[in-house]
């Protein structure tokens, strides 16, 4: 009896044959057609069941995929994603956290708490790049917020605090700054208005930043409502990251990779004779810098002299729809792959427009603007041999005792150029640096540099911009400095000399 | 102190979610019957702890409001109990977990919306509990009616005209006209006749699975679908083709239906797509593009769901307990958005053991169909499985970022008197498929151990 009982379970779980059949032999006929009948109706219903059970296993993936793809999220997206400046839920966690410090890479303070409020101990030197907290977040106190209000100091002690209702030190966030090139790059800017990036080419980090005019972050009570009531006012703005400039004569290194490109063996044999102190290009005027003529040149020459007429005419030469897909390879019109803010530079040139503003964008003039940064990052690029490092600002985060949480590595944005094109570039700038228009501020370098001087007029000629983009040593480069002077006609500060300082301080740093 | 008392209560929470979920398989281990129904009455007592100390919490947190919250707790948890037993006491061939997995999502919905929007929990409390009265005698009338499968081309018609009165009487919410106006109720027609949509291919395909019948079955279907998508509904018009098509499958047992319609329905959505791109489907390629980078536009057309995403992310594993975090800077939090608000407060763990629970509640639904031998309550039964997960996977995957939005709520949790009620009578029918199954199934047991006792005894003889 109990036997049967287990074989009739067995049948309906439908888990196949039983193992003792019943004994057929002593049913009546009706009672094996009921027997046989429901046979039928468990064969057919456990055919019916296929169908279903497959697309549950479908389901079932569903649902696993799902459940991987938010731990995925929480295990490798997740950090990124919520210290977006636009999460404001970070400033919940300052409830419980006191905000942590930040550091340079060697070892100074530049943001810390003093009295219960923020403190800036070098105030000015380090004003956009460290930022400011209260009011609003930028600099560092915002890419690092998230960190900063993080605490990671030892798990008892922070149960303590919280059953105290008392609040966790929050963790420190180590920059890539550099304090002796920041103070080199912000005392070499002394009396000008502008903006100064240094950075390593190979790994991205950005080792000094100076943006100005400046404020100092600890009054910052006093200078945001000076922000807020004065429309002129742009000291809270980073001109390093934010600001755009016509790139001038640092453009040309762009033209010439342009024209590099489309004509691959034209551009070897290419010369120009500058003979006239004025030329027509596309029934444009064209002249050089101080209505200088340069004789003949080939293209290396050209830009050593930085001679405008040279690349007036290589613009007319290009092929305008190719020359914009090379500048918006090298993100202008684009978003830069860079954590803090940063504006867009914008090449508007393309084949529809008036044939007028070829020669001037040719050399760096005309519609197209630059922020400081970006240059710095073309420059890296061909500093790099080719490969764009995405630039950052936090190298890694300590608890508060200074053990380590978390380090960041650098991360490539895209090969860009290829070494035969990095090769020639190279060689250029470093003729501008021995024997053009950079040589008079390189003169008795103990390293090798290669670089671009720019100047740009604006407000129709009134006023000069002062550029310089290049990098050191040319064997083995290490740094590259981007630097742009406002008003240098005025202020008689040179970007190239704001260059050679910060050069002479990095390469008379322990280690070199 | 209170702080404390939160912060405490946030991780026994997460235990006791842990533990149910763990029972909800556990269950379908080999073990007597006494042992399954004492897991099933353990998981009741992790439902009632787990809502007292989110209401704990809660009343901790809004002392001003503290008698009303109090009031609204011992309402809530004295229904629940007493559906949960009494529902088994009335129909005991239901299932247990179905009741106890229904019972407690409601819970959990309540619990986060008197949290986010009190009058909102008390609205959604008062209609789900009307409806659990309402949607009790459904077993009962499908055991005394057996003839539910002859109504096919009924279930169809009425349906189809169901959607289209959105044409006529319809009101816009939430940029979709899918709403309709009835007697001062608003109403989304769409959730009812999802449930009319599956009986009808149901007691279609029981009839007859010839050629003929598919193609008219198809007809009705496609044009189902076409009203939703000229509503605009695409979310809606997605599960009743996933649904659709899954029926078919297992109504006729031809895969080849499901290559055809796969990719007829594609090459439909396709053509549609070309041809009424800026009437019809603006919004969906908004939509997918702000899946694929929201960050492009934070502010705007991406604030939903970076917001998610911010929520789900600062809350963490462990969340930030209840009332500690900011779910309502995401818009819709309530409904749509609600797993988000539950992450950041519960913790991404507690959202994952609700997914599970959500899964639990398929598969005791595909346990049902798997048993039921009629053709027509086992493809029924399918096509709510289906139909729920389904549901339950594009709320979800839609505010995680895994899926572009769709618009669609998570059942029984989201705010939504529409969703909520349609999901309860989905349950419903479930447990009355549960109980016409389980009774057949005793009575052919019990007329094979009449034959064997009566073999026994000619044996003897």
């Amino acid at each position: 009896m109990k036997k049967n009982e287990e074989i009739l379970k067995k049948k309906r779980k439908g888990s196949g044959k039983p193992e003792h059949e019943l004994d057929m032999s002593l049913l009546t006929p009706e009672q094996q057609e009921f027997l046989k009948r429901e046979e039928k109706i468990d064969r057919i219903n456990e055919r019916m069941n296929r169908p279903v059970i497959g697309i549950t296993y479908i389901c079932a993936f569903l649902f696993v995929g799902l459940i991987s793809y938010i731990l995925h999220f929480m295990i490798v997206e997740k950090d990124q994603v919520i210290s977006n400046a636009a999460n404001t839920r970070l400033d919940r966690y300052a409830a419980n956290v006191i905000r942590g410090d930040i550091m340079t890479s060697d070892g100074k303070k530049i943001a810390t708490n003093r009295n219960g409020s923020r403190y800036y101990p070098y105030g000015k030197l380090f004003a956009h790049v460290a930022g400011y907290s209260d009011y609003s977040k930028a600099g560092i106190e915002l890419v690092g917020n998230y960190y900063l209000l993080e605490s990671h100091a030892n798990p008892f002690e922070r149960m303590v605090h919280t059953l105290r209702e008392e609040k966790n030190m929050g963790d420190t966030v180590i920059s890539t700054l550099n304090y002796e090139l920041q103070e080199a790059a912000y005392d070499a800017m002394s009396g000008a208005d502008g903006a100064v990036v240094a950075m390593e080419p190979d790994t991205g980090k950005i080792l000094a930043m100076v943006s100005k005019p400046d404020f100092d972050p600890n009054d910052i009570d006093e200078v945001w409502k000076e922000a807020n009531t004065n429309p002129d006012s742009s000291m809270l703005l980073n001109r390093a990251s934010q600001g755009l400039y016509p790139p001038g004569s640092t453009f040309k290194l762009l033209t010439t990779l342009s024209f590099m490109r489309q004509k691959p063996f034209g551009f070897m044999t290419y010369s120009y004779d500058c003979e006239k102190k004025e030329e027509i290009f596309n029934g444009v005027s064209v002249h050089c810098y101080g209505r200088k003529t340069h004789g003949e040149e080939d293209l290396s020459l050209a830009l050593a002299n930085s001679c405008n007429q040279a690349y007036a005419d290589i613009g007319t030469k290009l092929n305008v729809r190719k020359w914009r897909e090379t500048m918006e390879e090298f993100l202008f019109n684009k978003s830069l792959p860079y954590t803090d803010a940063s504006a867009v530079s914008r090449f508007l040139l393309d084949a529809k427009s008036d044939k007028g503003y070829i020669p001037q964008t040719a050399f760096g003039q005309g519609d197209t603007l630059i922020s400081p940064l970006h240059n710095a990052m073309i420059t890296a690029t061909i500093a790099n041999g080719g490969l764009m490092m995405k630039p950052y600002l936090i190298d890694s985060v300590e608890n508060y005792k200074g053990s380590r949480i978390r380090k960041f590595s650098p991360s490539s944005y895209d090969t860009l150029m290829t070494s035969k094109e990095v090769e020639i570039l190279t060689s250029y700038m470093r003729r501008v640096v021995t024997e053009g228009t950079a040589a008079p501020y390189f003169s008795g370098a103990e390293y090798e540099a290669a670089g671009k001087t720019g100047t740009a007029e604006y407000e129709n000629g009134a006023h000069d911009y002062s550029w310089f983009v290049g990098f050191a040593s040319l064997e083995q480069p290490e740094i590259v400095v981007s630097v742009i002077v406002e008003q240098s006609d005025v202020n008689g500060v040179k970007a190239s000399a704001v260059a050679r300082r910060i050069f002479d301080t990095y390469y008379s740093l322990e280690g070199h | 102190m209170a702080s404390i008392i939160i912060n405490v209560s946030k991780y026994f929470i997460l235990i006791l979610m842990l533990l149910y979920t763990l029972t909800c398989f556990t269950i379908y281990q080999k073990g007597n019957e006494k042992k399954r129904e004492w897991k099933l009455n353990r998981q009741i007592v992790y439902v009632f702890l787990i809502h007292f100390l989110s209401y704990m919490t809660l009343a901790l947190s809004y002392e001003d409001r503290m008698t009303e919250i109090v009031v609204f707790y011992g309402v809530q948890i004295l229904v629940a109990t007493i559906y949960m037993y009494l529902y088994h006491f009335i129909y005991p061939y239901s299932s247990r977990l179905i009741t106890n997995n229904m019972c407690f999502l409601l819970l959990i919905g309540y619990t986060m919306l008197a949290r986010l929007d009190f009058s909102m929990a008390k609205k959604q409390f008062i209609i789900a509990t009307a409806a659990m009265v309402l949607v009790a005698v459904i077993p009962y009338i499908m055991e005394r009616f057996r003839n539910l499968r002859n109504y096919g081309i009924i279930y169809g018609v009425v349906g189809i005209i169901a959607l289209s009165s959105v044409f006529v009487i319809g009101v816009e919410q939430y940029g979709s006209v899918n709403w309709i106006s009835l007697f001062g109720i608003t109403l989304q027609p769409s959730e009812f006749v999802k449930v009319l949509f599956a009986f009808f291919v149901a007691s279609m395909l029981s009839k007859s699975r010839s050629f003929k019948q598919v193609v008219v079955t198809t007809g009705f279907a496609g044009v189902h679908m076409m009203i939703l998508v000229l509503e605009k509904d695409l979310g809606a018009a997605l599960i009743f083709f996933v649904i659709f098509i899954c029926m078919i499958y297992v109504g006729t047992g031809k895969i080849q239906y499901v290559a055809v319609f796969l990719a007829g329905g594609t090459a439909m959505a396709g053509l549609a797509f070309l041809l009424f791109k800026e009437r019809l489907f603006n919004h969906v390629l908004v939509r997918v593009n702000v899946w694929k980078n929201p960050w492009a536009d934070i502010s705007g057309d991406g604030y939903q769901i970076t917001q998610s995403l911010f929520a789900i992310g600062s809350g963490g594993y462990f969340g930030t307990g209840l009332t500690k975090g900011s779910p309502k800077l995401i818009p819709v939090c309530e409904s749509d958005f609600i797993f988000s608000a539950i992450s950041e407060e519960f913790g991404v763990l507690f959202a994952l053991a609700l997914i599970l629970v959500c899964f639990s509640s398929f598969i005791c639904f595909v346990n049902i169909a798997l048993k039921v031998r009629s053709r027509f309550y086992k493809t029924l039964a399918f096509g709510f499985a289906v139909c729920y997960s389904f549901q339950a996977f594009l709320s979800i995957g839609g505010v995680t970022k895994f899926i572009p939005s769709t618009g669609v709520t998570i059942p029984l949790v989201s705010y939504g008197g529409s969703s909520v009620l349609s999901s309860l009578i989905m349950f419903s029918i479930m447990q009355g498929i549960s109980t016409i199954e389980n009774k057949e199934a005793k009575k052919i047991e019990e007329e094979r151990r009449n034959l064997e006792e009566e073999a026994q005894r000619l044996r003897e003889a």
